[in-house]
């Protein structure tokens, strides 16, 4: 499990995480949502420990983080994050000789499921093909956590669907999985957990699937009390 | 398989709803294997869990049997299956009946109707 309790953390003067608490549970699909700029990306990068938090505790598995750490938990980025003139098999290279945890036959899997060609290079990619590479480059680490940023910003809607079927195959079976979207519409049904976000600040934090249940709303339901009530 | 949801009900009592219908239409067969929970889930585009849970709320109601280590089955007693066509077709008779009570029509008056229509119907997956 994935602990925040109490984060805070502040650029200069402004305040931009103030007091989040949630948790991520393995086997899991967890998704923080919340309008551009409330601080998902912030959130993102204080638990993979690339912005110093100011206050609060994160902690994986409960452990506080480590650079061993990293063996357990992938980031992937919205942006990407291999070298433009390198092709995708050069990239799957790289990361085998990098990352302990590389499995080249998740690998190939991936590729595969995403109809990737190995030798393209990433420059000459469409943004949905940049996406899925990320997305390759993440999902082929044998790690327990997986953290991606905006995995469904501005690409196309076959990508979309193509990605939207990662979150339910075996690619992320058991792990524990965190996305952020300012963008719920299409993924509604694939997710556990939803976090709302809002100015820094957790509005509220749900099942889904117990909230159609219990309430009969969807997730654009409670979102729409949350920020427009 | 495909199937839309609404995004208001729960969607393992949809997955569920569904998998009654394709059950009592006889797409799925008695003691026909089903689908994994990863690959029902990758079909529709859900939740891994949430399949789960639809099953193992077929497996309560005994429209599902699972032996260990293998796949999921559609149950094979006649008792079951018969009840389920029961229950659908009194759940769409009350929605029949919702829908016409608010016209006046006598039952001599509806039942050609009927019959024209599932005429009609069979005319046209010929």
């Amino acid at each position: 499990m994935i602990e925040l309790k109490d984060v805070q953390k502040q650029f200069g003067r402004k305040k931009v995480l103030n007091g989040v608490s949630f948790t991520v549970e393995k086997g899991e699909i967890s998704c923080l949502v919340g309008v551009n700029g409330v601080g998902k990306t912030t959130i993102l990068n204080a638990i993979m420990n690339l912005t110093p938090i100011k206050k609060g505790s994160i902690t994986i598995d409960g452990e506080s983080i480590t650079p061993s750490l990293y063996n357990k938990i992938a980031f992937i980025p919205d942006a990407a994050i291999s070298l433009p003139h390198l092709t995708i098999q050069e990239s799957m290279d790289f990361m085998n000789d990098y990352y302990d945890t590389w499995n080249p036959k998740r690998a190939k899997e991936i590729v595969k499921f995403f109809r990737l060609n190995p030798t393209d290079k990433l420059r000459d990619l469409s943004k949905g093909n940049q996406a899925k590479v990320n997305l390759l480059m993440g999902l082929a680490l044998d790690v327990d956590y997986i953290l991606m940023d905006e995995p469904f910003s501005g690409i196309d809607v076959f990508t979309r669907e193509q990605i939207t079927e990662v979150f339910s195959s075996y690619l992320v079976e058991d792990r524990g999985v965190l996305i952020t979207t300012h963008e719920i519409n299409d993924i509604e049904h694939l997710l556990d957990k939803v976090i709302l976000l809002d100015e820094g600040t957790i509005y509220k934090e749900f099942n889904a699937e117990i909230m159609r249940e219990t309430e009969g709303k969807s997730v654009i339901d409670v979102m729409r009390e949350v920020y427009n009530g | 398989m495909h199937v839309v949801f609404n995004k208001r009900d729960p969607i393992y009592l949809q997955v569920i709803t569904h998998l009654k219908k394709m059950i009592v239409s006889g797409q799925l067969r008695a003691g026909e294997e089903m689908p994994s929970r990863r690959q029902l889930a990758t079909q529709l585009k859900i939740n891994p869990n949430t399949v789960q849970r639809a099953y193992s709320e077929m497996e309560e109601q005994r429209l599902l049997f699972t032996e260990p280590n293998k796949p999921s089955r559609v149950t094979e007693d006649p008792s079951v299956l018969q009840q389920l066509k029961k229950e659908w077709l009194n759940q769409a008779i009350d929605q029949f009946v919702t829908a016409i009570d608010p016209i006046d029509l006598s039952i001599e008056d509806l039942l050609p109707l009927i019959e024209d229509e599932l005429a009609n119907r069979k005319k046209e997956y010929r």
